[in-house]
């Protein structure tokens, strides 16, 4: 009884904040919105019994996913009036297929059952008892299906390669911590015997004598582009 | 009335619906588009979750994890892509990147 | 469809976001209702310690803390799988583990990758 009512607050805000995600009319409104759909899509797949995949809805995709969502809506700073314009232009168009959609959807929701040996074709059924949902997903997860699991990784890394790619730039006259340098570079420090009363200056041990004076930093030529 | 997968399948498809709107609806504006095709993407998941559940198969569940895996890892590269886009060209209207084409 | 147990574990998280919901929309609700609102333009702008603001918040800032978020992402993915797998780890023997070693293994070389091209160094 709780789960029905639950399952309807948790749905009416979700297709709520769907509706403002598309609508709204500032971007930062809109992942805000996005970010309370992805709550809520959790708390329903959390109704459904997936548990597993509720929290890693939330951890990876508010927070991370949103937030770098955020991040580029506040990155950029973007004319939003302008790219407002032809918001009304689109809309009919864009409604009639949403419409024709969304009857084709209702159909499709209206007509279909189940084979009646839906139940013996199951590839992987839910173990019962005191098995846990994340722990049943680890049992098929990482042997049954290891192909797509290493396509996962594989996927993930061509998303990091290729963010790196695409971001990272050299710029020239900034400065970087070598730290291999650092760590060996040696004979900066000496021990000296200085005679009484003398001065440090006269003496010319204030410090050992530059190896050649470091060259000033050229300006860069191609840094106008960036700030 | 308790829930059954019908009402999993009407929330995926008002969502689905919303997400192919908001594409429509706003294209001029690529950031807003990569958030409808997440959209999109939940409300696959919501499906998939929703029949993993009403038939007792766990296959839905792991498949939910791929796409989920997936959607992150194109939402990286689509908002990289945006970046660099906007540091060159100083816009992400839509039209403008058709100027890509030969 | 779910155990009712496993749902009734959560119970308590439900009863916190009513009362959360509750609370906010009292406090904002009641200084709506109690307090006396006229508006102007003056008192709807920007307040920034007495003077003007000088910029549009919104302003470019470098595309390493970008980097730094995308990154993020991915090992946060990678993190995610190995819940399942550290759970699940005495029932799934060698395959599992190896499986689970091979994904580590790619995902490492992306790692290396990203180090030797000085995407972790802060200019």
């Amino acid at each position: 009884m709780i789960a029905t009512l639950a399952f309807y607050a948790f749905a009416a805000v979700l297709i709520g904040s769907a509706v403002m995600v598309v609508s709204s009319r500032n971007p930062v409104h809109s992942v805000l919105f996005l970010i309370l759909a992805f709550f809520n899509a959790a708390a329903l797949m959390l109704i459904a019994g997936a548990e597993f995949l509720a929290m890693i809805l939330v951890i990876v995709y508010v927070g991370a996913v949103a937030v770098l969502f955020l991040f580029v809506v506040m990155m950029l700073d973007i004319d939003f009036v302008r790219l407002r314009e032809g918001f009304q232009r689109y809309a009919p168009i864009g409604g009639a297929v949403g419409a024709v959609l969304f009857v084709e959807l209702i159909f499709v929701l209206g007509a279909w059952r189940f084979a009646s040996d839906a139940a013996d074709l199951r590839i992987n059924p839910t173990p019962g008892g005191s098995v846990s949902n994340t722990q049943a997903i680890g049992r098929i997860l990482y042997t049954d299906y290891i192909l797509l699991f290493q396509l996962a990784g594989l996927v993930l890394l061509v998303a990091m390669i290729g963010a790196i790619v695409l971001t990272l730039r050299a710029r020239p006259g900034t400065k970087r911590q070598n730290i291999d340098a650092q760590v060996n570079r040696t004979g900066s420090v000496g021990l000296v015997q200085v005679p009484m009363g003398a001065g440090l200056r006269e003496m010319g041990i204030l410090r050992p004598p530059e190896p050649d004076a470091p060259k000033p930093i050229a300006a860069p030529a191609d840094h106008g582009g960036h700030h | 009335m308790s829930i059954g997968l019908g009402h999993y399948l009407t929330v995926g498809a008002i969502l689905f619906v919303l997400g192919v709107f908001g594409i429509f609806l706003n294209r001029k504006n690529v950031i807003v588009i990569l958030m409808s095709v997440e959209l999109i993407l939940l409300a696959v998941n919501i499906n998939l979750v929703g029949f993993s559940a009403a038939l007792g198969d766990l296959t839905g569940q792991v498949f939910a994890m791929f796409i989920l895996t997936v959607a992150a890892a194109e939402a990286a590269i689509g908002l990289a892509i945006v970046v660099i886009y906007f540091r060159n060209k100083g816009s992400i209207e839509v039209d403008d990147i058709s100027t890509l084409r030969g | 469809m779910p155990q009712p147990t496993l749902l009734a574990g959560y119970f308590p998280i439900l009863v916190f976001l009513g009362i959360a919901a509750g609370i906010a929309i009292a406090m904002v609700g009641g200084s709506i209702l109690a307090a006396r609102q006229k508006p102007d333009a003056e008192k709807l702008s920007t307040y920034e310690c007495g003077f003007e603001p000088f910029d549009d918040t919104r302003r470019r800032f470098d595309v390493r803390f970008y980097l730094v978020a995308i990154l993020f992402i991915i090992f946060d993915l990678e993190v995610a799988f190995l819940f399942p797998w550290a759970v699940s780890l005495g029932e799934i023997g060698w395959l599992g583990f190896l499986s689970m070693m091979g994904f580590l293994g790619v995902l490492t070389v992306g790692f290396i990758y990203e180090w030797r091209k000085g995407a972790l160094d802060w200019e």
